[in-house]
C-alpha cells in the first residue's frame, strides 16, 4: 500500500472569537496550512476533502463539508462532513490516509471547525453532551463533565495513591504548555494552588479538570507518496494509523477506569508502525477533562494501570521530560473546538516534527502521536507520525 | 355482596422526608396562621402526587405481601394530580406493576376524594385479587394565605382483600356550603372565603350528617384537617373526645394533605396501635364521607418522619416559587413516543438476561453488552438493589437544560452509575440519580430503586426509577 505523508497543517488561534465565522475560522486554518508546505501549495492539487465538525449551534448542521471548502475557492471537490463528536476531525485525517493509501487521491484536505462560543449560555448547556448516550445517560442529568466525574470517582476508588492533586497537575502542565503557544484558548500558567482550589464542576472534578468550549478551525494536507516529493524533501510520513469504537454509554462498557477505544487504537496504530510507546518523541493526548489524560497515559501504554499518578509526579511527561505529553497545551489550555481538536493535534505533531514549535519546542523530535477520543470513549483514533529522514527504514 | 365483609388486608403510608417547621414560616411571614401545625411536609422537586402514591402503594403491597401483579383494583384520589388531564392510574398501574386489565378510578375535586374512594372501592366489589386505594395529595396555596402555611404533603394507601381488617359501616352526607374550600377552574391555588362560623358549620354538619348510622366508639378518629384546630370542633359531631381525634391524626406534623387526610391518619392511628378507627372526610362544597374501620391486625408500614428541615428559601425553591422553569434554548429530545417504548425498564427495571453468556443487560436491547452476541433476551425483573460504581455531585450550573429546574429547585444532586442485582445472580449497571437525604454516596455503598419524576418536557412529566441510598430510607 502506498505511504500516506503530512504535507502541511495548521490551525486557527483557539479561543472565543466572535468577530469570525465558521467559513472564515476554516479559511484562516486553510490558509495557514497552504502556507506551511514547504515548497508551496496550490489548491488545484486537492482531489477529496473531509470536514470534521460536531455542529455545535446547529448553525449548518447539514452539509458543512461543501459549505467550507466551497468557501475556500475548493470548487467541485468531493467533500463530506465526518462526525465522530470530539473524535469528528481526527477521523478526518484517518480518512484522508485511507483515501491516498487505498489509491483513490493524491492530496486530500482533513479539517475540522467548530464554533462554540457565541451562543447564549443555556443554548450552549444544550450542545454539551449531545454525544452523551442520550436516552439512559445524559437523562440521569449528566454533561460530559458528569460521566468523565464518574470515570474519576472509580479511578480514585481503584487507585488508593491516586488523588484529585494528580488531576490538577495535568492541568498545572498542560497550562505551562499553553502559555508558550500562540494559539491558545486559555494561554496563561496556573499555579497548583489555583488548579487545586477551582470551583466544583462535578465531584471531584472542578474547573481546572475541564477543558473551555472554544471557536477554531484546523486543517491537515495529507499527500501520497507518489507526490509527496512535489511538496517538500524532508517529509512527515503516517506511520501507523488506529482507531476503534466502543458503547457509547459509560454504563454499558466493562472498565469505568479505562478507555478501551483508546487501548485498542493505539495498539492497532503501535502495529502498523512498527513501534511501541518507548519508542515516541512526544504525545499529543485527548485532555478534555483532567482525568482523560491520565486514562489516555494508562491505555496508551506509556504507563502501566494505576501509574498514571507517579508518571505526572515525577515530571516525566512535562515539556523537558522523557515523553512530553500536550505540549500544545492540550485541550485543556490550547482550547477545544470539538469539530478541529483532532487535526489540530495533527497541526502540532506536524509543528513539532518539522521544528516550528517556537517556545513549545520539544527537543531532537523524529515521533510523535496523537489522540483524539469522542464522547467519553465511543470513539477514539490514534495516529503516529514519523520524519522519514531520521528513521531508518 | 355488603359492605360488611370488605375485607382490609394491609396499609402503607409515605410523606417526604423534607419539612418546614412554623416557626420558620413566621419568622419569614411575620405571623403563622395554621393552628396547631408544627411542621408540615414538603415535596421535593422530583415528587409529586403520582410517586408519592406510589411509594404509598409499594408500602401498602409489601406489608401484606403481595406484588403488584396481585392488584385488580386500583382507585387513586387526589386534590392535586401531576395534570389536571391524562389518566395517571395507567402511570401508577405501571410503576405498580398491575396487570393492564386493572380496573382504575380516579377521583378528584375534593379533600374527602381519598375517603371516597375507599366508600366507591366497597361497591366496586367483587374482584379476583387485591384491590388497592391511595390518596395522594399536596394542596397549594397563594404563598402568604393560611392554606399554604397549613399545605403539607404526603399518601396513604389501604389494600383491600384477604386479610384481619373489616369495612364495618360507611355514611355520606351533602349539603350547599359555596364558599367553603375550593380552588377555581385553571388554578393552582386552593382557597376560601374564609368566613370563620360558616366554614364551622358547614363542617360539622356534613360531618354529623355522615356518620348519622355509624357506632363511633372507636379508638383513633382521623378527621379531615385543613389546619391542626378545626378536627377538634367535631368531637360533638363525631361523638368522640379530642384525644381520640388525636390518635387519628398527622396535621401537626404533616400539614394539610387534603385528600389523603383521613387514610394518613388512619395508617398512622394503626401503625400506633389503634384497632377501631373512624374516618371523617370532608371536602368544601360541602360534603362529607365517614367510615368505619376494624384494623385489629392489619400489617402498616409507614414512613412519615421528615428528617431534613428546610429553611424558608429553600422552602420556596423547592415549591419553584423562587425559580425560573426549564431554560431557553431546549433539551436533549427523546421523544414521548421513546420515552414511552422504554416504559418496562423505567417504571419495573425489566432487564434481560443473555441465552449465551448469562449477562444481564438494561436496557434489553441489541447486542449483549458482554459477549456482543445478537440475542433473543429472556426477561429478567431486577428487584431494584444494587451499589454504586460510579458518582459524582452535579454542581449548580452544571446541569443539562432539562435538569436545570429540578437543581434550581434542590441544588446539587447524585448522577451515578448503580449496579443493580440481578433476579438470580449477576448485576446490571445502570446509570441513575442517587436519592441521598443530604448524605454523602461512596463507590460501594447500596441502594434501592424508587419512583420520581425524570424531567417534563413539552408539559409530559417523565417518570422513572432514581436510586436511594438505604442509609436514607426511612
Amino acid at each position: 500500500m502506498r505511504d500516506a505523508y503530512v504535507i502541511g497543517a495548521g490551525q486557527t488561534d483557539f479561543g472565543a472569537m466572535p468577530e469570525e465565522s465558521y467559513r472564515s475560522l476554516f479559511e484562516k486554518a486553510y490558509e495557514n496550512a497552504v502556507d506551511s508546505v514547504p515548497d508551496g501549495f496550490d489548491g488545484e492539487a486537492v482531489d477529496e476533502a473531509v470536514v470534521g465538525n460536531l455542529g455545535v449551534g446547529g448553525r449548518q448542521l447539514g452539509l458543512p463539508g461543501p459549505a467550507v471548502t466551497e468557501h475556500v475557492g475548493l470548487h467541485g471537490v468531493p467533500c463530506s462532513r465526518v462526525e465522530n463528536a470530539c473524535a469528528a476531525s481526527g477521523y478526518a485525517v484517518r480518512q484522508a490516509v485511507q483515501a491516498v493509501r487505498s489509491g483513490m487521491a493524491d492530496v486530500v484536505l482533513a479539517g475540522g471547525v467548530e464554533v462554540m462560543s457565541d451562543m447564549s449560555s443555556d443554548v450552549t448547556k444544550y450542545w454539551l453532551g449531545v454525544s452523551g448516550e442520550t436516552e439512559w445517560e445524559r437523562l440521569t442529568g449528566t454533561t460530559f463533565a458528569g460521566v468523565y466525574a464518574q470515570m474519576a470517582s472509580a479511578y480514585l476508588d481503584r487507585y488508593e495513591d491516586a488523588t484529585a492533586d494528580h488531576l490538577s497537575m495535568a492541568a498545572v502542565k498542560n497550562h505551562a504548555n499553553g502559555a508558550k503557544n500562540p494559539h491558545a484558548h486559555l494561554g496563561f500558567e496556573c499555579s497548583m494552588d489555583q488548579a487545586v482550589g477551582a470551583p466544583i464542576v462535578a465531584d471531584p472534578l472542578n474547573l481546572y479538570h475541564c477543558c473551555p468550549t472554544s471557536d477554531g478551525a484546523s486543517v491537515a494536507l495529507v499527500a501520497s507518496e507518489d507526490v509527496v516529493g512535489e511538496y517538500t524533501d524532508d517529509p512527515v510520513r503516517v506511520a501507523g494509523v488506529g482507531a476503534a469504537s466502543d458503547r457509547v454509554g459509560l454504563f454499558q462498557r466493562d472498565d469505568y477506569t479505562a478507555v478501551e477505544a483508546s487501548t485498542r487504537a493505539g495498539e492497532a496504530a503501535y502495529e502498523m508502525a512498527g513501534v511501541g510507546p518507548d519508542e515516541l518523541d512526544f504525545a499529543e493526548v485527548h485532555d478534555c477533562f483532567a482525568i482523560a489524560e491520565l486514562l489516555a497515559y494508562e491505555d496508551l501504554g506509556f504507563c502501566g494501570r494505576g501509574e498514571a499518578p507517579s508518571l505526572l509526579e515525577e515530571g516525566e511527561t512535562d515539556l523537558d521530560g522523557d515523553l512530553p505529553v500536550n505540549a500544545s497545551g492540550g485541550l485543556k489550555s490550547k482550547g477545544h473546538p470539538i469539530g478541529a481538536t483532532g487535526a489540530g493535534q495533527v497541526a502540532e505533531a506536524f509543528k513539532q516534527l518539522t521544528g516550528q514549535a517556537g517556545e513549545r519546542q520539544v527537543e531532537d523530535v523524529t515521533r510523535g502521536l496523537t489522540h483524539n477520543v469522542g464522547g467519553s470513549g465511543g470513539a477514539a483514533v490514534v495516529h503516529v507520525f514519523e520524519r522519514e529522514r531520521e528513521v531508518a527504514r | 355482596m355488603s359492605a360488611e365483609k370488605t375485607r382490609v388486608a394491609s396499609l402503607g403510608a409515605y410523606a417526604p422526608r423534607l419539612y418546614v417547621t412554623s416557626e420558620t414560616v413566621e419568622e419569614a411571614l411575620g405571623q403563622f396562621a395554621a393552628s396547631g401545625v408544627e411542621r408540615k411536609a414538603v415535596p421535593e422537586a422530583d415528587e409529586d402526587t403520582l410517586t408519592m402514591a406510589v411509594e404509598a402503594a409499594r408500602r401498602a403491597l409489601g406489608a401484606g405481601e403481595f406484588e403488584g401483579s396481585d392488584v385488580s383494583y386500583l382507585a387513586f384520589a387526589t386534590t392535586t394530580p401531576p395534570m389536571e388531564e391524562a389518566d395517571l392510574t395507567a402511570r401508577l398501574a405501571s410503576a405498580l406493576g398491575a396487570p393492564a386489565d386493572v380496573d382504575t378510578r380516579t377521583l378528584t375535586g375534593s379533600t374527602r376524594a381519598g375517603a371516597q374512594a375507599l366508600d366507591a372501592a366497597v361497591d366496586a366489589r367483587p374482584w379476583e385479587g387485591v384491590g388497592v386505594v391511595v390518596a395522594s395529595d399536596a394542596p397549594r396555596g397563594a404563598p402568604d394565605s393560611a392554606v399554604e402555611q397549613a399545605a403539607g404533603a404526603g399518601a396513604a394507601a389501604v389494600v383491600l382483600g384477604d386479610g384481619p381488617g373489616r369495612v364495618e359501616g360507611r355514611g355520606s352526607y351533602v349539603e350547599s356550603y359555596p364558599g367553603t374550600r375550593f380552588r377555581p377552574a385553571g388554578e393552582a391555588e386552593t382557597d376560601g372565603l374564609d368566613v370563620t362560623n360558616y366554614d364551622r358549620q358547614a363542617f360539622s354538619t356534613a360531618l354529623t350528617g355522615a356518620v348519622e348510622d355509624l357506632e363511633t366508639d372507636v379508638d383513633a378518629a382521623a378527621v379531615q384537617s385543613p389546619d391542626g384546630k378545626l378536627p377538634y370542633r367535631a368531637t360533638g359531631a363525631l361523638g368522640v373526645d379530642a384525644g381520640t381525634i388525636a390518635a387519628g391524626s398527622t396535621v401537626e406534623d404533616l400539614g394539610d394533605t387534603g385528600a389523603a387526610s383521613t387514610l394518613l391518619g388512619a395508617a398512622s392511628a394503626r401503625n400506633d396501635g389503634a384497632e377501631r378507627v373512624l374516618l371523617a372526610a370532608f371536602g368544601g362544597g360541602a360534603g362529607a364521607t365517614a367510615l368505619r374501620l376494624d384494623l385489629a391486625g392489619v400489617p402498616a408500614e409507614i414512613a412519615l418522619k421528615g428528617d431534613s428541615e428546610l429553611s424558608y428559601a429553600d422552602y420556596l425553591r423547592r415549591r419553584g416559587e423562587i425559580t425560573s422553569g426549564e431554560p431557553e434554548g431546549g433539551g436533549a429530545y427523546v421523544s414521548v413516543p421513546s420515552w414511552q417504548r422504554t416504559t418496562p425498564q423505567r417504571h419495573r427495571l425489566v432487564a434481560g438476561r443473555c441465552p449465551e453468556c448469562d449477562a444481564l443487560n438494561f436496557p434489553p436491547e441489541g447486542a449483549c453488552s458482554d459477549c456482543t452476541a445478537r440475542v433473543d433476551y429472556e426477561r429478567a425483573e431486577l428487584p431494584g438493589t444494587g451499589t454504586v460504581e460510579a458518582t459524582t455531585t452535579i454542581s449548580q450550573g452544571g446541569a443539562p437544560p432539562e435538569f436545570v429546574e429540578q437543581q434550581a429547585r434542590s441544588g446539587p444532586f447524585v448522577a451515578a452509575v448503580v449496579a443493580l442485582d440481578g433476579p438470580d445472580g449477576g448485576v446490571a449497571s445502570i446509570p441513575t440519580q442517587v436519592l441521598t437525604g443530604g448524605r454523602d454516596v461512596e463507590i460501594g455503598d447500596p441502594v434501592e430503586t424508587t419512583i420520581r419524576r425524570i424531567y417534563e418536557q413539552e408539559d409530559v412529566v417523565r417518570y422513572g426509577f432514581k436510586a436511594q441510598l438505604c442509609d436514607a430510607k426511612r
